[in-house]
């Protein structure tokens, strides 16, 4: 479960990407969050393994505050929180196998990861990882030679390396093209289903959204200014999201055929 | 969208004026080179003296572009010596920049403290010219390789760890905050996700210190801190400019295996 309580950030320089936010997400749900750019999506996300720091409030993941963790506390909660990032953040040198060793980390040692050796067991979960996504024969091949999509199922399987009970993505498709958006979003819907991963997208596509958002949390200027089903959120719903009426660019279909 | 933009086009912003910053600077420079040269301000630079003296340029000259291959055998343990201080002063020197190179990064410091601090020790090593070292340590060391050796250790340090801490400003940091939201520790990160990154550089900056460790061999026996430099000095000493021009020849060769070392070991690391 993680809670927000009145969580606030502004960052250097005033700006406040989030505004007093009271959200709860319990275990097991896939959230989708939409907004424009700039509403906030970014900080919401990274407030929840604290790679931003709140300025107010408190946040809290299992009970366990993350604003108030520091060093191997804070650690040990973002090794229960798999990321997944837009521009897939692998080291392109090195072997897909090792980047998803990356997610092992947490469990390792620090002269094992000094020596570049990881337990087996370590090696047999990436593995399994790297299958669950399906390019496990990529397992030996540079980063770098990988398609966006290859790439980004890295990065899913780096993620459930860490065996988390939550994922979280920001804008994990956008630089992909439709189809290959499509499969990645039917990943992440898989693994919160079979494994019961909570899992929190950033999405800028609104069919995407309601295609795969179990829930639709809507934000604007740092505010919550919809939560509800995504049966339930229709056009005016993200019409009132936007604070604008929709565009061509704000659906994939319409994006990828012009 | 397109259409209302077509209708009513954004007014084009105007023409920044000309920065003077440029034509001052080239003006600034060239004064300060009159300055430097003229023969009322400066070193009086006489390219007449050039010429005048070439004659007993060519003698040498001509010694040194027939160099006597028999001496061979007797440069042997000075150039043993020379790749040897080389190789040690190269591999302890690196050794050492790597982690000095992680805390004077922006991107891998722990902390600014730290990074100031780093940064400063780096730079008054650097500060020093690995002649200097190599006078300072012979004379607390006594003359031998392991002043020389002493001295290129700190000129490498000095030199890697600012190549290498400015190539890690520069890494991709998507990487670093995967590992991070990953829940490594920051030494797992830096190993990770940064070392990888930045190795090839490592491995090529590395190999060309040790060229330049070669050739500083040869001023460093000028003070006494052993290698080829000692024996280099003997033979102009000497005037034997064919054993000279041999030395040459030497460390030529050397340099030029070196680099071909460098370019197959990058080929395969990029
Ligand atoms: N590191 C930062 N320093 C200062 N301001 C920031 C920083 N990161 C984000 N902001 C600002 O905070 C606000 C919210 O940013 P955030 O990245 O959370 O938005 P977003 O909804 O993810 O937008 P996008 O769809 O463009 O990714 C924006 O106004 C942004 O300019
Ligand atoms: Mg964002």
């Amino acid at each position: 479960m993680i809670d927000f309580k009145n969580a606030s950030v502004t960052y250097p320089g005033g700006v406040h990407a989030l505004r007093d936010l009271t959200l709860q997400i319990p275990d097991g749900e896939m959230v989708v969050i939409v907004g424009l750019s700039g509403a906030g999506k970014s900080t919401l996300i990274r407030a929840i393994n604290g790679l931003v720091p709140l300025t107010g409030g408190d946040v809290t993941v299992d009970g366990k505050s993350v604003a108030k963790a520091r060093g191997g506390e804070l650690r040990r909660i973002r090794s229960r929180i798999g990321m997944i990032f837009q521009t897939f953040n692998l080291v392109k040198r090195t072997t897909v196998l090792n980047n998803v060793l990356m997610g092992r980390l947490h469990a390792t040692p620090t002269w094992r990861s000094l020596v570049g050796r990881y337990r087996p067991g370590d090696v047999e979960i990436a593995m399994r990882a790297l299958e669950r996504v399906g390019i496990v024969e990529k397992a030996y091949v540079r980063a770098a030679n990988l398609s966006g999509g290859q790439q980004q199922r890295v990065g899913i399987a780096r993620a459930l390396a860490q065996e988390p009970k939550i994922i979280l993505a920001d804008e994990p498709v956008a630089s992909l093209d439709p189809p290959t958006s499509h499969m990645v979003m039917r990943d992440l819907q898989r693994i919160n289903r079979e494994l019961g991963i909570t899992t929190i997208v950033n999405l800028h596509f609104l069919d995407l959204a309601k295609v795969y958002g179990d829930r639709i949390i809507g934000m604007r200027d740092g505010q919550l200014v919809y939560d509800g089903s995504g049966a339930q959120a229709d056009e005016n719903v993200f019409r009132d999201i936007y604070g604008r009426s929709l565009t061509a660019d704000d659906v994939l279909e319409a994006a990828a055929t012009r | 969208m397109t259409s209302a933009s077509l209708a009513r086009p954004a007014e084009r912003p105007r023409k920044p004026p000309r920065s003077l910053l440029g034509p001052a600077g080239i003006a600034a420079f060239l004064l300060i080179t009159y300055w430097a040269v003229s023969s009322e301000f400066g070193i009086g630079l006489d390219l007449g003296a050039i010429v005048k003296d070439l004659d007993r340029g060519q003698v040498i000259l001509a010694d040194v572009l027939r160099p006597d291959f028999g001496f061979f055998e007797r440069t042997i343990p000075a150039m043993l010596e020379t790749i040897q201080m080389a190789i040690i002063a190269t591999a302890i020197g690196c050794g050492i920049a790597l982690p000095a190179a992680f805390l004077a990064s922006r991107v891998t410091a722990p902390n600014a403290f730290v990074l100031r601090v780093d940064r400063g020790v780096l730079n008054v090593i650097r500060a020093l010219p690995d002649l200097l070292y190599a006078m300072i340590f012979v004379a607390a060391l006594s003359i031998g390789p392991l002043a020389g050796i002493m001295a290129l250790i700190l000129f490498n340090l000095g030199v890697i760890a600012k190549l290498l801490s400015e190539t890690i400003d520069g890494v991709d940091t998507g990487p670093i905050e995967a590992a991070r939201a990953a829940g490594a520790a920051r030494v797992q990160t830096i190993r990770t996700a940064v070392y990888p990154q930045v190795l090839p550089n490592y491995v090529a900056f590395s190999l060309y210190v040790l060229e330049l460790n070669i050739r500083a061999s040869t001023v460093l026996g000028l003070v006494g801190a052993g290698g080829i430099g000692r024996l280099l000095n003997l033979q102009i000493g000497f005037g034997n400019y064919d054993n000279v021009g041999f030395i040459i020849l030497e460390l030529f060769l050397l340099v030029f295996a070196i680099e071909l070392l460098s370019i197959s070991l990058r080929r395969r690391l990029v």
